[in-house]
């Protein structure tokens, strides 16, 4: 990672702070505010990201909605990730016994569908955000769970591994000069693909109309909206999409800059 | 010998998880607030019957000890009686092994779709300079972050609407199935093939790689004896995932692409509350998933014959 | 006094030559009329937006889409002409007795049902008793022939239905498909067999059922058109109709563009005003019975009060949003009544918006307080209005014109929140009264949907649970006049009384009419003479055909 792409990433970072914490310095309208004789106008000087069905502001709209799409995102993700690190590494370093047990567990988890088990959950609580992020956390656990324990082992098998024992490093240095720097790459990798995914699993939810409730300007809900119109008002959909999609991406971009600069 | 016994422990492991499926299933459903019969039959808004009730609690033993109800339950599941679909009025295994061959012939070649992408996409980005691999992954992130009913809607305006090319529904022939498995592949594909890159870029200059070089090994060679073995290894170990997330995905594109199968049977079982069906294919679900599940670790055993040897399960 | 007789039937005779069968809807085919002579042959596709049917026969449940599809495949006794008559159809005569308790109808001789059975008066008594068997499970068939309380065979082609009291609509009730006559012989198999295969006399038949992919109809060729035309052959022209379920809007809209289907329903707007440019004919025809509106609950705080339910009325714009949202496909209604009932009454005074008074109103009404929100209070209690929305009963614009609703009912102080449910959950929420405004389509031919709706009595749930009465109007004197205008056979007294009674409804503000229940078809332009509907708005295909 070079010195601009750094300096790119921090003001991402920057940006989306502002946008999630105080949206009103970027976007002083709001984001709920209908005006029906302006609706479906093309983005222009006054209107960036067009208007809606509604003639509510998109641009508006999306930047307003960064806080509830983030939100999605990274408590999904800290969910399952939380139960995967606890899981993968008690089932790398463990008895194994405890290794069996937790992979059968997993594997529970596992073999139920993402959307299978959002719509299980959704069936007992209701619709809403908070089940779409119970639901995609524990779904998406059991994946970053087996690719954690995954890579520990590999990682402990491998001939990398091997070499440095036969170089006569120690136990200690073996897990810091190279389980950690590699396990950390592969899962900032993971949780950055995951908050996308996690936004993304929500927005399905939105299609489905079992998301987050309108009118919150979510981003996946956004685009579910938006997708009625969409052979004639592309902007509906564009503008949330692509900030799902900038998101996903700055993320990973982050991690990379984050997994490079340690190794 | 060892071949029989690994087997052996599958298919306990495999009657295990069917058993705790089975037995979470049968737990939720008697927690749904309000009367069991009526949840198994739809909820309170289906405005079931009282003979339709009573029914239901004769079929389902609701009237015996909560006990006896579980032992009958997991009776009926072993001599595979699923229950009868109270929206359909069918059996729910009659009703899965028609709607199971659409969607598994939907998953699997959109599972072949996207591992080719994948692998494509990595090998050429591996291999090219600083900017093509900016680019690949640019293309891969938006590729793993496009929602599948957004990219089915595009593809059909695409290739039906404007290019006129292929079919937007399903028609039952083979250009009916080709954007449906799109659908499904490219944001699979955008997945793997970030996660083989990864793999693959960390692999080709490592220093067993380094030292493969150094005795003489050709570029290709490297690729092929580390490189590659390296970055399928976590990309396969993904493959149960990735056919959950196919199933997952096959509700949101059967939706669209009106499409008959397992995932439009759930989401149509989910929406009536027609508990029966979703105790089916979610007992179903499972089960493919460890078969998927057997297969990869036959294929992981070849690949990576150390890795196997340090945890068979 | 015998209301309807046979003289009606050749009126309705003199209608076949030309295009209109029973109703019919406004066509505007970008291809103009039928190009030629009508060509047999050919199987025409068409595309649900709706939830496939539980069951085909409309007799058990009776939904729309039941009605759609059986429209095909069974007739009915009676129907409506294009001025809105009822007259007969598979019936020959009918006639009311003077105390009006005794309705005589005969069935038209020489018609046979698919299974070869033939139409005789026992069909009559069959289908009525299997529509009030609970076994049936039928909601809008067993409320329409609710009052029928024995059916007395006279000879093979005469029945007597002896009422419990008079009932003006019933022959309005015996127009409807939910009420069609099907074989009596295949009445008696098994609820799910006869829900599979219903055996009708129309012409088309069930040929099979690939669930969750298409129903597949074919062409009944004995079929005999039960009054007279000019038609050399009385088969349908089209082979069959494949009918098929697309719920994704957009993807119906693409199939039918590129040609894999021939006709979709629940078209969008946007598509609607799109399809003029795209060569698509587009066939609207609204459906009879309730207009589309919003019930205000008037049996629980805060619309328990006149004063607040016409304050959130003021404060909305249904206007600016049907206009923004429909593009000139749904005219505002002002009316409890679909346009295409004669006995609709319609007050515009009533529902133009006014924020200003909209505030003084709830000012008047005590809900002066405002708290962190700017949400109204008063007493400590929030002014918050919930709204359950079934997904599955309106179309994103539609859900969209709720948001606006919301958006500008918190500007003058209201807290609504819209839930979107399914329709099961949504039907519970509704049965446990947790709701203070509602969207409840109710498709019914006649004033008479007008007890149905808003009688206090059907306030009550039914056996099934379901309640009509969304609103919750409670009025003695709207009761007894919904009574004398269904028992009355002076038809100047009928059209009085419901006038009377939908003005107590508008001036209540119970009801803030939206437009009609909409119901657009689309059709490419192979399609032709399309625009025939049965007395409930449902297209048929008897006398279309495919341009190939």
């Amino acid at each position: 990672m070079s010195r601009t792409a750094r300096i790119f990433a921090g003001l991402f970072v920057g940006l989306i702070f502002i946008a999630a914490l105080f949206p009103s310095l970027l976007a002083p309208g709001d984001p709920l505010a209908v005006n029906p004789s302006e609706a479906f106008q093309t983005p222009s000087l006054q209107h960036p990201f067009g208007t809606d069905e509604s003639g509510r502001d998109v641009y508006t709209r999306v930047v307003h909605g960064t806080a509830d799409s983030l939100t999605i995102g990274l408590a999904a993700t800290a969910l399952g990730m939380g139960i995967a690190i606890l899981l993968g590494v008690m089932t790398a370093f463990g008895p194994r016994w405890i290794d069996s047990m937790i992979l059968r567990l997993l594997e529970v988890l596992y073999a139920i569908p993402a959307l299978l088990m959002a719509l299980l959950i959704i069936a007992f609580t209701g619709p809403g955000t908070t089940p779409a992020i119970i639901a995609v956390g524990l779904s998406t656990a059991p994946g970053y769970s087996r690719l954690i324990r995954t890579h520990l082992r590999t990682l402990v098998n491998s001939e990398m591994f091997d070499a440095a024992t036969v170089l006569g490093h120690s136990r200690w240095h073996k897990i810091r000069n190279h389980l950690i720097p590699n396990t950390l790459s592969t899962l900032l990798a993971l949780i950055t693909l995951g908050i996308g995914q996690a936004v993304i699993w929500a927005s399905a939810l939105s299609f489905l109309g079992l998301g987050t409730p309108p009118p919150a300007p979510e981003w996946g809900a956004m685009l579910a909206n938006g997708r009625t119109y969409l052979h004639f008002a592309w902007w509906l959909t564009v503008f949330p999409g692509a900030a799902i999609v900038t998101i996903a991406a700055g993320a990973t971009l982050l991690g990379r800059t984050a997994t490079r600069s340690r190794i | 010998m060892r071949m029989a016994s690994w087997l052996a422990r599958r298919v306990g492991a495999a009657a295990f998880l069917l058993w705790v499926v089975a037995t979470v299933i049968f737990i939720a459903i008697r927690m749904i607030p309000g009367d069991p019969a009526e949840a198994i039959m739809g909820g309170p808004g289906s405005q079931a019957s009282a003979e339709a009730l009573e029914t239901a609690r004769e079929q389902y033993h609701l009237n015996e000890p909560i006990l006896v109800q579980y032992v009958l339950y997991l009776g009926q599941l072993i001599t595979g009686d699923l229950g009868t679909s109270y929206a359909q009025q069918r059996p729910v295994a009659q009703i899965m092994a028609e709607m199971l061959p659409a969607t598994l012939q939907l998953t699997l070649i959109s599972l072949a779709i996207a591992w080719l992408i994948a692998f494509l996409m990595a090998a050429i980005a591996a291999r090219s300079s600083r900017l093509g691999q900016a680019m690949g992954t640019v293309i891969e992130v938006v590729a793993a972050a496009v929602p599948h009913f957004w990219l089915g809607a595009m593809l059909i305006i695409i290739f039906s609407t404007w290019l006129g090319w292929l079919p937007a529904v399903d028609t039952g022939t083979v250009q009916g199935i080709i954007l449906p498995a799109l659908t499904l592949a490219i944001p699979l594909a955008g997945f793997l093939a970030q996660l083989m890159r990864d793999s693959l870029v960390t692999a080709m200059s490592s220093p067993f790689a380094l030292a493969a070089r150094a005795r003489g090994a050709s570029e290709g060679q490297v690729f092929f004896r580390h490189g590659f073995r390296h970055a399928a290894l976590p990309a396969l170990n993904l493959t149960g995932w990735a056919v959950a997330t196919s199933i997952s995905g096959a509700v949101v594109v059967e939706e669209v692409f009106a499409r008959p199968g397992l995932g439009r049977s759930l989401l149509g079982a989910v929406l009536s509350r027609d508990m029966p069906m979703v105790t089916g294919i979610a007992l179903f679900s499972a089960l493919i998933y460890m078969v998927v599940m057997l297969l990869v670790e036959a294929v992981e055993a070849i690949i990576n014959p150390a890795a196997a040897r340090g945890h068979d399960v | 006094m015998p209301k309807l007789s046979s003289h009606l039937k050749i009126l309705a005779t003199a209608v076949i030559g030309g295009l209109a069968l029973a109703g019919c809807g406004n066509t505007d085919s970008a291809d103009g009329e039928a190009t030629g002579e009508p060509q047999s042959g050919g199987t025409l596709t068409y595309a649900s937006g709706d939830a496939e049917p539980d069951c085909l026969d409309p007799h058990y449940g009776g939904n729309y889409p039941q009605g759609l599809i059986a429209t095909q495949y069974l007739e009915t006794l009676f129907t409506k002409d294009e001025d809105g008559e009822t007259i007969p159809w598979l019936a020959d005569t009918s006639e009311v007795s003077d105390d009006g308790l005794t309705h005589t109808i005969s069935v038209t001789d020489g018609i046979t049902f698919h299974d070869g059975t033939p139409l005789t008066s026992e069909a009559i008594k069959a289908n009525i008793e299997h529509l009030q068997d609970p076994e049936t499970a039928s909601s809008t068939g067993f409320l329409a022939v609710e009052k029928v309380e024995e059916i007395e065979i006279v000879d093979e082609l005469t029945a007597d239905l002896h009422l419990s009291a008079p009932d003006n609509a019933l022959e309005e009730s015996l127009s409807m498909h939910w009420t069609a006559i099907q074989s009596p012989e295949a009445l008696d198999r098994d609820v799910q067999e006869n829900c599979a295969d219903p055996v009708g006399t129309g012409p088309f038949m069930v040929d099979s059922w690939e669930r969750e992919q298409q129903i597949n109809l074919v062409r009944n060729d004995d079929y005999v058109l039960p009054v007279e035309s000019d038609r050399e052959n009385a088969q349908a022209y089209l082979e069959g109709i494949t009918w098929r379920m697309i719920p994704e809007a957009a993807t119906r809209y693409a199939a039918l563009q590129s040609g894999e289907v021939d006709v979709i329903d629940n078209a969008q707007p946007d598509t609607i005003q799109s399809a003029e440019d795209a060569n698509i004919g587009h066939l609207d025809a609204p459906r009879p019975g309730a207009s589309n509106r919003l019930e205000l609950n008037s049996s629980q705080a805060p619309f328990d009060d006149a004063a607040v339910r016409e304050a959130f009325m003021r404060s909305v714009d249904v206007d600016g949003g049907i206009e923004a949202l429909y593009f000139d496909t749904a005219p505002r209604s002002h009316s409890l009544l679909s346009s295409v009932e004669p006995l609709g009454y319609s007050d515009d005074s009533l529902f133009s918006q006014d924020v200003e008074q909209a505030n003084e109103l709830l000012d008047e009404a005590g809900w002066t307080e405002r708290d962190d929100d700017d949400v109204r209070m008063k007493d400590g209690e929030r002014l918050e209005i919930v709204m359950p929305v079934s997904t599955n009963q309106s179309v994103p614009a539609e859900q969209s014109l709720f948001e606006q609703f919301q958006a500008q009912a918190s500007e003058v102080g209201f807290d609504m929140q819209i839930n979107l449910l399914d329709l099961s959950s949504w039907y519970a929420e509704l049965s446990e009264h947790n709701y203070d405004l509602v969207s409840a389509p109710y498709t019914k031919v006649g004033p008479s949907v007008l007890r149905i709706l808003y009688h206090s009595d059907s306030i009550e749930p039914a056996p099934s649970g379901y309640f009509a009465n969304n609103a919750q109007v409670d009025i003695p004197e709207l009761d007894e006049t919904l009574v004398q205008a269904e028992e009355t056979t002076d038809e100047d007294e009928r059209a009085e009384l419901y006038e009377q009674a939908q003005q107590t409804v508008l001036e209540g503000y119970y009801v803030l009419p939206l437009y009609d229940q909409q119901n657009h078809f689309l059709y490419s332009a192979e399609v032709q003479n399309m625009g025939e509907t049965s007395a409930i708005a449902a297209p048929e295909y008897y006398n279309v055909w495919l341009d190939q």
